[in-house]
């Protein structure tokens, strides 16, 4: 099919406003007689609070308001979904005198100026009673462990999954070798460059309106209903633009501590976190320990594959439940005896939420370094070993029922070890400077999935057209700094055969656009998109009834395509695009509106595919690491916008580079306080870290995607972790089961 | 030189400053421990300054005091007294945007956004004393500032970009053209 705008790299709608200062995100707004509110957050890692005292600061001129843990209600909540069930476990309350991680909020204050806000904080007199905290999964496991939620759970383990294809033993009884390890990744943060923040507005009294970091508003809405036992029709959640999300925002943060001030105040009420909040106050990726055991023939075929994932929550569930799921599940190869189990743990270590990945990260690193060995130990080439074992199109991977429709992993290899050999040839010439420093090679193969293709999924769209034949697009997805606004634009505008420039799209606004999951589970291109294409199919459909009672024809007798309406029936014929169409229905003839709507709910969640190269050098003698090339060739279907696709691949990379070599969210051993309180102790890569990148969209089609697009925002970061460490177990012999690499290596930016 | 203001009811000595932000002239009062990123956001009104970390940590508040590129966040109001200080609201002229924003946005430099204006101020300060920078230089002159979401690889390429027609601008210029 012939694409006009679906395939072309337009910059992102919102990209002159994002350059030249203007546009607003969260602490960009300042409403009318807004005020300010601050967290007191819990310096200990487990603690009892014995009193509180607020006297003194309640002295502090321009403090209005102070909210202690009785102050607020104590109902159990989920900071990420609604329904209580053994996935989703409500565990945690608005402010807590139990804190059970250091971060934990204990109490807040409403002033007039941050400086008083602070100030009373800083005045507060807390009595703690410290606790032992335990961190480590295993040892929360034990069972003379000190429970983390005694009143919910007789252990610290609250959620099991098991998740089975064939007979594991007797998949390991056909086996000719049998290779067991455990691997270890650690706990990381997005570092989402803008801060979590929002503002609660109660100043009517009667609606309460919040403008806030939101990767799902319209869940955000439901659950401060229900937190504040409000009536779901009284709040409304605006997202303005924001500086990023990377899953985080899927939880909700201040929300409930601003509506209440708000509430209590009558006044609009801001609360913005600092960045060391942003660091050990706001969720995090689940640290996991993994054992696996893997049986394959003498020819390299996999038999069986038993998994066994411990992911650490710290102190609350949030969504540790499907983390652990989608840990077991998305194996893209074809094993026909595999059993995964899996484990979400309690600890005091900073609680656990989604994060580009979400169970995806730690599982392909402990799978795709333990490949790279088997196929060493049988002597087989590493992409052969993957090649011969993927699966393809018309096969099911063993963490699902449904069947892989698309799959370009053949083209994604050819291409990958086409750039691999241009830059070899390339760097022909240039030998490792001393012969200490080797140089090696990694591969890691890789899918996630568009969409979470569950029950709760769904995506609405509006689309009005207006009199001139411009659109306005309405839609509840949340652009979070990916792209959306923009590749849903383009989807409408193809559709209806107008330009990009006809299309105003207003977004993730719960009062004015319809219902949208939330943007999570890299579901925005595929199930929005979706939403946005039977939307269009509604209007042309509209439309053409239209014309066909204008002209007494059948509504089957006109044509649409290539962004024409046509009709050829006799001496009645007529050939227009849309906007000559509305310019003749509209104002012309009898004063016809038309609106296209969809209820779009995901029959699937197809896989997008990649495969990652690394190359490093390794210095045996300083014992460091340079990685000089990322490749990575990837699956995406039909790329709505490939600039937008090469951008998620870029920044995808990079998280994984960090989740290699060196980020970590570290808790100090003797005081057991987090250590990584900032972006000085906690090292996300800079400029000069990174290696240079080559990234290759490869020709596939999804048949049920908008216009052939599958998705692409948590795919390339998986891979990286594996390849890197593969490169270095190539390069050096080193076998690493654990990262980040600084527990072993120095990691040396891409340039020094 | 002194004024009388009190954000916490005390009698606090207050400063004026004189500065320049974008080329006008503004006069203030301030409390001694504002910082330049205080003023600029809250108390001007400046807000494509972003605020991400305010410990000099990632850049996202990168400004140009007297054509140097500095973290907004970590100088104090009081230290840009009698200088001249250029945002991100400053940098276009005439309507027409600054090569380096446009660069950003046609070579997809922009993805959140977050980043943005302390990275084309960074980049700014390279240009102006660097016209052709290598690539290394490129990334050592914004490995200051941090971006989450695009791997620094459009970055990198959009300054490159910038720097190219900029020199050619420069050189049409000479020539008369």
């Amino acid at each position: 099919m012939a694409l006009r705008v679906v395939g072309d790299s337009y910059p992102r709608l919102e990209a002159v406003r994002k350059i030249n200062g203007t546009a607003k995100y969260t602490d960009d707004y300042t409403l009318p007689n807004m005020v300010y509110a601050m967290v007191k957050r819990s310096p200990y890692s487990h603690a009892k609070v014995i009193s509180i005292d607020k006297t003194e600061s309640e002295k502090v001129p321009g403090v209005l308001k102070i909210l202690l843990p009785q102050d607020v209600p104590q109902r159990l909540y989920n900071s990420a979904v609604i329904t209580q069930s053994p996935v989703f476990i409500e565990d945690q309350t608005i402010l807590t005198d139990h804190p059970l991680f250091m971060g934990d909020r204990i109490a807040a204050v409403a002033a007039t100026s941050e400086i008083a806000c602070q100030e009373a904080l800083d005045k507060l007199v807390i009595e703690y009673e410290i606790l032992k905290p335990v961190f480590d999964v295993l040892e929360a496991m034990k069972e003379d462990a000190d429970l983390l939620h005694p009143d919910l759970f007789d252990s610290n383990v609250f959620y099991k999954k098991e998740l089975k294809r064939g007979d594991i033993d007797q998949g390991f009884a056909e086996s000719d070798y049998i290779f067991e390890d455990e691997f270890s990744v650690p706990t990381v943060q997005n570092i989402s460059l803008e801060p979590n923040g929002c503002i609660c507005n109660y100043s009517d009294g009667g609606k309460l309106t919040i403008i806030s970091t939101s990767q799902s508003p319209f869940k955000d809405k439901r659950l401060l209903a229900r937190l504040l036992e409000m009536r779901e029709n009284d709040i409304r959640v605006i997202k303005p633009i924001m500086g990023g999300g990377f899953g985080e925002r899927q939880q909700i943060h201040n929300q409930p501590v601003a509506a209440i001030f708000s509430k209590e105040l009558g006044r609009p009420v801001k609360i913005i976190n600092s960045r060391e909040e942003q660091m050990y106050g706001s969720t995090v990726r689940h640290s996991a320990k993994m054992k696996l055991k893997i049986g394959v023939s003498r020819e390299g075929y996999l038999k069986a594959m038993l998994v066994d994932n411990y992911l650490n929550s710290g102190a609350y569930a949030n969504v540790a439940g499907i983390v652990v799921n989608i840990s077991l599940a998305f194996t893209n190869y074809k094993i026909p005896h595999f059993l995964g189990r899996g484990y979400a743990i309690y600890t005091n270590h900073v609680p656990g939420g989604a994060m580009r990945g979400f169970g995806n990260p730690q599982a392909t690193f402990a799978r795709e370094v333990m490949f790279e060995k088997i196929a060493k130990a049988l002597q087989l080439d590493p992409v052969d070993f993957r090649r011969k074992n993927h699966v393809n199109s018309g096969d099911k991977i063993p963490g699902s029922e449904k069947t892989v429709f698309s799959c370009a992993m053949e083209e994604c290899i050819v291409e990958a070890e086409q750039i691999r050999k241009n830059i070899d040839l390339g760097a022909n010439q240039k030998k490792p400077e001393s012969n200490h420093i080797k140089e090696a090679w990694g591969v890691a193969f890789g899918c996630h999935p568009s969409g979470a293709g569950t029950i709760a999924d769904a995506s609405g769209c509006l689309i009005m057209i207006n009199s001139d034949g411009t659109v306005s697009l309405l839609t509840g997805s949340a652009d979070i700094g990916q792209g959306s606004e923009t590749i849903l634009s383009q989807i409408a505008a193809e559709g209806l055969g107008i330009d990009l420039n006809d299309i105003t799209i207003i977004a993730a606004d719960t009062e004015i656009t319809p219902y949208e999951t939330g943007t999570v589970a890299s579901s925005q291109a595929y199930r929005a998109g979706n939403a946005v294409t039977q939307a269009v199919e509604d209007c042309i459909h509209k439309t053409k009834e239209r014309l066909a009672r204008l002209y007494s024809v059948d509504g089957k007798e006109i044509g649409f395509a290539k962004g024409r309406f046509t009709l050829n029936s006799g001496r009645k014929n007529f050939d227009m695009d849309l906007k000559e169409v509305m310019e003749m229905l509209t104002l012309k003839t009898g004063y016809e509106i038309i609106t296209g709507s969809s209820n779009y709910k995901p029959a699937d969640d197809p896989l997008s595919f990649v495969v990652c190269w690394a190359k490093v050098a390794v210095d045996e003698r300083a014992k460091s690491v340079q990685v000089k090339h990322i490749i990575q060739a990837v699956d995406v279907g039909q790329p709505i916008n490939p600039d937008v696709v090469e951008g998620q691949i870029h920044g995808g990379i990079s998280m994984g580079l960090g989740y290699a070599l060196t980020e970590e969210i570290e808790i100090d051993r003797i005081t057991k306080k987090v250590l990584s309180s900032d972006l000085l102790h906690y090292n996300t890569p800079l400029a000069l870290d990174m290696p240079a990148i080559h990234t290759h969209i490869v020709t596939s089609y999804e048949s049920t995607g908008p216009f052939g697009a599958k998705s692409v925002g948590e795919l390339p970061t998986p891979p990286v972790a594996p390849a890197i460490v593969n490169a270095i177990y190539n390069a050096t012999g080193t076998y690493m089961t654990a990262i980040p690499i600084t527990h072993t290596y120095y990691p040396k930016g891409s340039n020094s | 030189m002194l004024d009388k203001m009190n954000p916490l009811g005390r009698e606090r000595q207050m400063l004026v400053i004189t500065l320049h932000i974008n080329g006008q002239l503004h006069e203030c009062s301030i409390r001694p421990e504002l910082t330049l990123l205080e003023l600029l956001r809250r108390e001007i009104g400046f807000l494509g300054t972003k605020n991400a970390c305010n410990s000099s940590h990632c850049g996202a508040c990168t400004v140009l005091l007297n054509g140097r590129a500095v973290y907004a966040c970590t100088t104090l109001a009081a230290q840009v007294d009698q200088k001249s200080v250029i945002t991100i609201e400053g940098i276009s002229c005439d309507q027409d945007l600054h090569p380096l924003q446009k660069s950003f946005a046609k070579l997809g430099g922009v993805q959140c956004g977050f980043c943005t204006p302390g990275m084309i101020m960074a980049a700014k300060d390279l240009l102006d004393n660097n016209p052709d920078p290598t690539e290394f230089e490129i990334k050592e002159a914004i490995s200051g500032n941090l971006c989450r979401c695009t791997g620094y690889t459009k970055i990198v390429e959009a300054v490159a970009d910038a720097a190219e027609e900029m020199r050619v601008k420069k050189s049409l210029e000479k020539e008369g053209v």
